[in-house]
């Protein structure tokens, strides 16, 4: 149920390069110190000591966070897009694991040395899962409005919240800036596999963010990518919020945590079309507590969930762990029209 | 121009120049110390008897502490069997008593204080900071670090071996931790004293305003998504220590009592062995344990304020000492500062450095009552990344995860991060910088976006608080 990590290599060959016989000069000068035939040394800048942490059931299935920059292009299989990075810009450090409220930051992106412009800016490229975030909004659009609701003082809107064509989708696009730092944002956001996807591109000049807007034309998306739509469905699960309720469930049997149990654990299982779990992706938890929910849901059984009668994948989220304070109850199920076989 | 993934060290060099320092750190703000003193509502005495809960507690800050008790000038007793300093306020002493690691470092003093036989480790220095030390992993019996045993507890650094009033303890019965070995090995992290000017408004936010702040900014434009620290048994946010790992005043400075000075106490009754010490040896030398447990205690002979333990009155202490005082001109001037405040919020520092946060009812004294509190702090967690990693686990806490240090009494302190890595603050911004990070956000805005004008009022706001 674990992968191992670009980091977890890193130290693999940071340990295998890093013994080495230990300079005489080195000896222990202290009585509880004694001489080292040859030293391992803990690698500097890299995370040994991990917190809660991302993990699946099985090494198949797509992951979010498995998204990453080959070639100058941005491509990941579970979002099923790909985004070349613009001209001369270039990929600076990974972002951290998914957070436990759903976020994920995808890539931080910056000029690159050959950037000739006189004006620079920086691109962050994220998502929020929908099931899990801590703003009460359904889709992309909603998201991109509520932060126009709640913008602070200190910023001024520039363009409304509306909706944009960029790459044949729908995204929301909301522009504001800063006067004292004379700053400007654009935030576009939509939806895919219930994930609100987003760019926000910020610099002193709006022409350089024109041009790295339009070049957002040259992402491939899914069909189903909309600022209002991207709830799963053909050849992916349909992803439903909510789904983990009584009336659905056949047979569950609760995990039971032990020494941690404190932290929010978000958790995204996919159901076949017979209502067996198939794949259980743990956002962030502790390894142990990891191990013990993903192995309680893969024994849970579902009524199948019918589309005009036929039974179709489920893709949905619950919580487990001490959650943090809500802003609104779970979200009602997406897709109406459809009920669950009785 | 091919797009690709830069190696990391190539990345830094490139932004490196990006900041080149053009913006410059004033320094530690000269002036009034502004901070140390009580809350105004205890200095006035409200309610009565408060201030001198708060005197008490001072003193007993203030007081070094001796195994016995016996040293003259030295009268707490308890010191040891382990310890990095003797007394609270030797760590906790810039820019006022309560504050953080001071210019001179004690614990080159405290090395061979009272006839004690230690050698000073290189990394403890006399004008560097007061430090603590952690090695991530426990050493294998070959001592290498054993990457399947995460350690992450204090090594202290010294013992009482060969003091005037430890009598039969020598260097040969208990040993230094074998930092050479540590540093030799890479395992060996630091940790500086984090102030506590304020930490009483800290104590009293309620819960619910923390979990709504962190549902208010959950929709921003920067990436940050942190968490909180739960302590282990009831499960509410702890707030203290450089990974939010502890619950209230009273249990940090019952441990910090134990772990920094040896001092067992009503929270922690046993003597501390070093990690891992007593596992495969019998630990702590019987012939180094020199009184009864434990060592701090309520005094039951004891008059009005005077019955407390130490333990109490430090955490009284502590929680009527009030907030820092910043100004309002220096360094920079009065508009320099206000334009940087401004642009601390618009480059997205405040997410996590939430400027202010409301108290909640409080039963101890009016000024922490219903009040404003002007922490720049979230008291989440974040993930900083690998620059920042130490490799130790504290409670729900990572190696790269760390409470968002509040920010006031910044302007006065002279050693920065967890480590006191450095005394210069765009070095400290520059340090948000790394795979991993939450901040990486902010951190580009302030060295990409700005403008070297603007950067330095960042820095000159930051150094008024």
């Amino acid at each position: 149920m674990f992968r191992l990590t670009a980091l977890q290599l890193t130290f693999l060959f940071a340990t295998l390069a890093g013994a080495q016989t230990l300079p005489p000069e080195l000896a222990p000068p202290d009585g509880a110190d004694t001489p080292l035939p040859t030293v391992v040394r803990v690698p500097t800048d890299v995370i040994l000591v991990r917190g809660a942490e991302p993990s699946a059931s099985d090494r198949v299935t797509p992951l979010p966070e498995e998204g990453g920059i080959v070639k100058g292009v941005y491509q990941n299989r579970y979002l099923g897009l790909t985004y070349p990075l613009p001209a001369d810009w270039t990929e600076s450090y990974k972002g951290p694991p998914p957070s436990d409220s759903g976020a994920y930051v995808f890539a931080n992106i910056l000029p690159a040395a050959s950037f000739k412009g006189p004006i620079k800016g920086t691109v962050l490229f994220s998502a929020q899962d929908m099931f899990f975030g801590l703003t009460p909004a359904e889709n992309a659009k909603e998201l991109v409005a509520y932060r126009r609701e709640h913008l602070e003082e200190y910023y001024d809107v520039e363009r409304q919240p509306a909706e944009v064509t960029i790459a044949g989708r729908t995204f929301a696009r909301f522009d504001y800036m800063s006067k004292v730092a004379g700053l400007h944002w654009v935030v576009l956001a939509t939806q895919i596999r219930c994930h609100t996807v987003q760019f926000v591109f910020s610099s002193r000049d709006p022409e350089l963010i024109a041009i790295l807007v339009k070049d957002l034309d040259r992402m491939t998306l899914p069909a189903e990518a909309a600022a209002t739509g991207g709830k799963g469905g053909g050849d992916w699960p349909l992803c439903i919020a909510g789904y983990v309720r009584r009336e659905n469930i056949v047979d569950a049997v609760e995990p039971v945590l032990k020494d941690r149990k404190f932290n929010p654990i978000p958790v995204r299982i996919v159901i076949d079309k017979r209502g067996k779990v198939k794949h259980v992706h743990v956002l962030s938890a502790f390894p142990d507590q990891a191990r013990i929910i993903t192995d309680a849901l893969m024994n849970w059984t579902f009524k199948p969930y019918l589309v005009d009668g036929n039974a179709v994948e489920v893709e949905t989220g619950m919580m487990f762990g001490a959650a943090p304070q809500r802003r609104k109850p779970a979200a009602s199920p997406a897709v109406t029209a459809a009920k669950t076989e009785d | 121009m091919s797009r690709r993934v830069v190696p990391l060290a190539v990345f830094v060099a490139l932004l490196l120049p990006l900041q080149s320092f053009a913006q410059t750190d004033p320094g530690v703000r000269g002036g009034a110390a502004g901070a140390g003193q009580p809350l105004a509502s205890v200095a006035a005495n409200n309610p009565a008897n408060s201030l001198a809960f708060f005197n008490h507690g001072l003193e007993a800050f203030e007081d070094i502490n001796s195994v016995s008790g016996t040293v003259a000038g030295e009268p707490d007793a308890g010191l040891g069997p382990r310890y990095n300093s003797r007394a609270c306020a030797s760590c906790h002493a810039q820019p006022a008593i309560g504050g953080t690691a001071p210019a001179l470092n004690p614990q080159v003093g405290d090395a061979t204080a009272d006839g004690a036989q230690n050698t000073v480790p290189t990394f403890i220095t006399s004008t560097g900071p007061v430090r603590e030390a952690r090695f991530p992993f426990f050493f294998n019996a070959n001592n290498q670090p054993d990457f399947n045993r995460p350690n992450g507890g204090v090594e202290d650094l010294y013992t009482i071996a060969g003091r005037v009033d430890a009598p039969g303890c020598t260097t040969t019965i208990i040993k230094q931790p074998g930092f050479a070995t540590a540093q030799a090995t890479n395992n060996i992290i630091f940790r500086i004293p984090t102030p506590t000017f304020g930490s009483g408004l800290m104590e009293n936010i309620e819960e619910t305003t923390l979990l709504n702040n962190a549902a208010a900014n959950a929709n921003n434009s920067f990436g940050i998504a942190g968490t909180f620290n739960r302590e282990g048994n009831a499960g509410t946010i702890a707030r203290f220590g450089w990974k939010a790992q502890n619950k209230s005043l009273e249990i940090f400075a019952g441990e910090a009592y134990l772990v920094e000075q040896g001092v067992s106490n009503e929270l922690f009754t046993q003597e501390r062995p070093l990690p891992g010490e007593g596992m495969t040896a019998p630990g702590l030398p019987n012939a180094c344990k020199f009184n009864a447990t434990p060592e701090d205690l309520t005094n039951f002979g004891g008059v009005g304020e005077e019955v407390t333990s130490d333990t109490v009155a430090f955490a009284m202490f502590m929680r009527l000492l009030a907030p820092p005082t910043p100004s309002t001109t220096v360094p920079g001037g009065a508009t320099s500062i206000n334009n940087g405040k401004a642009l601390f919020s618009a480059i997205g520092c405040n997410v996590c450095h939430t400027p202010s946060l409301q108290t909640t009812r409080s039963s101890f004294t009016p000024g922490l009552n219903n009040v404003t509190a002007n922490l720049y702090s979230d008291l989440e967690i974040h993930h900083m990344g690998t620059k920042l990693n130490d490799n130790v686990s504290q409670g729900n806490a990572g190696g790269d995860q760390f409470r968002t240090s509040p920010l006031w009494g910044l302007g006065k302190r002279i050693f920065f991060l967890h480590d006191g890595r450095t005394k210069d603050l765009v070095q400290v911004i520059l340090e948000h910088n790394s795979s991993g990070s939450e901040a990486n956000g902010p951190s580009f805005n302030f060295f990409v976006n700005l403008t070297t004008s603007q950067k330095q009022d960042v820095i000159n706001f930051l150094r008024s608080l």
